[in-house]
């Protein structure tokens, strides 16, 4: 693998234009304040009605994480952990509370607002890859850079995949390449635009030890090389040492921080 | 990604394009085989080389719709009329063996002298009562060859001469015997009016109509103009008919396919969704494949209606399939294109609604 530390151009010297503006309630940005939360949550509830059942998967979760703070968040599963990523990537609004994410409120924001942002400054990794399995790992790479609508920046393309080691890897599909693979291409795509946050959902979870130090490193790396904040869910306590910070949940509130 | 999403599914991919070209194959031919039926018809008519037609009252223009004849007697009258260089009475009847086709009851000498005389492939003109003559294309078709004989209408004729076709009808017998064959004594359903110039036309037609005010009397130009399917409401309806279920099949299939692959796609949206993909991004997507597969198969379609053509013209020289108009194919295309889009639409808004969440976690 390549360890030549990347040089990458920042992708967002201004705020991309079609994303969301005014719905910051008056928060500044982290950008005009040093240590200004990138992520914070304040009695975070998410409850899910089946039928007239209803889960309460968070309870009211306060969090705060700092800029390039990689955080690791633990916990037995259905404690909440991957609806708290859920709701801090956009993908799902919570019921209740409040949670700023680089400084704009996701309570008020609606789902076209929450894709752009994700759009843009978020970035997944999840513990089943989920590459695209018609496109080769160039074109899945690739992929995130065309959702974006930046074009094709080829100077980071190599910087990221030099750094994850995937030259060779480039013309295979998905279902030629070994869950290491799978995984640093998934972490490539994540990172290719330059995300202010990754989240990842037990990234570790499908690999072996091998490949799960290896992608580990890869996340701490990046956390590193490119100050990205990082959280990272897992059951895994070696993994969570890894991160600067561990919290731990259970029954849908942060038990530990 | 498109193009990766096509190939990926090889036979739902061939079904579809397969369902397209079907589509635009049947509007085309449809269309083709109307319009060439009609024009093929008009002109033969026209290949008469008679400048004025004159019919019974209360004629259609699609000749032999009307059983009501004239008396032959009428021709002596219009010969007699200024500019009038010629008269020939036709007696038509229908013939529904090897195809539906009119047969020409004709006097030969003054058919002759308005259509310029029958070009013979073989054989030649009428002499007796039970001789018939048929075009190449209807000999071709039923294998036909001089000398042969063959029984329509419970009559057996004997094929006296192949004759070029384009000169009013594919088959023509004696006058006397199409009568006959009718009772219809001294009797034409047509009269060809051939002037001494062609610049005389309108006037020998507005002489016709004066004397016969009720009688159906028609230029040839005119005849020309109205044998379109405009004219024809009910094969306008069948028309509209035979397109709306190529455009349903169209439709249906494309719906189909485009719904299976949401379907079997959700995942794969659900992650589109994680990166940031918009509504209008994840319809997009389906619409722009839509249009690919579609416009392979408007392709297909426009390749299969010309072998098509070729392949039902070899088998059945007496038909005629008119491809010729550049609109058609315009319309067939943008028809296949709008009904796959519709048929693409619901399933692409499905997926634009997906929930994330929901997606990612589909199995």
């Amino acid at each position: 693998m390549n360890n030549a530390p990347p040089v990458c151009e920042p992708l967002f010297l201004a705020e991309p234009a079609d994303m969301p503006q005014g719905r910051d309630h008056g928060r500044p940005k982290h950008d005009e304040l040093a240590m200004e939360p990138i992520i914070a949550t304040e009695d975070l509830k998410k409850v899910y009605r089946l039928g007239k059942l209803e889960v309460f998967a968070l309870r009211g979760v306060d969090l705060v994480v700092q800029p390039g703070e990689f955080l690791a968040v633990v916990g037995p599963s259905g404690c909440g952990k991957s609806t708290l990523l859920h709701i801090l990537g956009g993908l799902t609004p919570p019921t209740g509370g409040k949670v700023f994410v680089d400084g704009n409120d996701f309570t008020t924001m609606d789902d076209a607002d929450r894709t752009r942002f994700r759009r843009h400054k978020i970035g997944f990794v999840f513990q089943r890859f989920n590459l695209l399995p018609t496109l080769t790992a160039r074109y899945n790479i690739d992929l995130a850079q065309h959702i974006q609508g930046d074009g094709f920046n080829p100077h980071r393309f190599d910087a990221v995949v030099d750094m994850l080691g995937l030259r060779d890897k480039l013309d295979r599909k998905p279902f030629a390449l070994s869950g290491g693979e799978q995984q640093r291409v998934a972490i490539a795509r994540a990172v290719i635009c330059e995300p202010k946050i990754l989240l990842a959902d037990e990234p570790t979870g499908n690999l072996d030890t091998e490949n799960s130090l290896l992608v580990l490193n890869m996340l701490r790396e990046l956390n590193r090389a490119f100050r990205q904040t990082v959280l990272m869910i897992t059951h895994n306590p070696e993994a969570a040492d890894v991160a600067d910070r561990t919290v731990r949940m259970r029954d849908g509130r942060v038990i530990q921080d | 990604m498109i193009m990766e999403n096509v190939l990926h599914r090889p036979v739902r991919t061939v079904i579809s394009i397969l369902a397209v070209a079907l589509e635009v194959g049947m509007v085309l031919l449809v269309v083709g085989m109307t319009h060439g039926l009609l024009n093929e018809a008009a002109r033969r008519v026209e290949g008469v080389g008679a400048d004025v037609m004159v019919q019974p009252p209360g004629s259609s223009f699609l000749l032999g719709l009307t059983s009501a004849p004239m008396t032959i007697k009428l021709g002596n009258l219009l010969s007699e009329l200024p500019h009038v260089k010629v008269v020939t009475p036709v007696l038509l009847q229908f013939n529904t063996t090897g195809g539906l086709n009119l047969i020409y009851g004709i006097d030969m000498a003054t058919f002759d002298q308005v259509s310029g005389g029958f070009v013979y492939h073989a054989g030649g003109p009428l002499k007796n009562p039970d001789d018939i003559l048929v075009d190449d294309w209807y000999a071709k078709a039923n294998h036909f060859t001089v000398g042969q004989t063959m029984n329509l209408k419970n009559h057996d004729f004997r094929v006296a001469g192949i004759v070029e076709h384009g000169k009013g009808a594919r088959l023509f017998i004696p006058l006397q015997t199409a009568e006959e064959m009718t009772a219809s004594h001294d009797q034409a359903n047509i009269f060809f009016v051939k002037c001494t110039d062609p610049g005389y036309t309108d006037d020998v037609a507005a002489q016709v109509r004066s004397r016969l005010p009720n009688y159906q009397v028609l230029s040839i130009r005119e005849y020309m103009s109205l044998m379109t399917s405009n004219n024809l409401p009910a094969l306008n309806a069948f028309i509209a008919a035979m397109i709306a279920v190529a455009i349903a099949i169209g439709f249906l299939v494309i719906f189909l396919s485009m719904y299976t692959t949401i379907t079997e796609r959700t995942r794969e949206i659900g992650i589109l969704k994680s990166l940031g993909a918009s509504k209008r991004f994840i319809i997009s997507i389906i619409l722009r494949e839509t249009t690919l597969l579609t416009a392979i198969g408007i392709l297909g379609g426009c390749v299969g209606a010309v072998v098509a053509r070729k392949v039902i013209l070899e088998a059945f020289p007496t038909l005629s399939i008119d491809l010729s108009d550049a609109g058609w194919w315009l319309r067939a295309a943008a028809l296949a294109l709008g009904g796959s889009l519709m048929g693409a639409f619901y399933p692409a808004m499905r997926a634009a609604q997906l929930d994330p969440v929901d997606a990612l976690a589909y199995e």
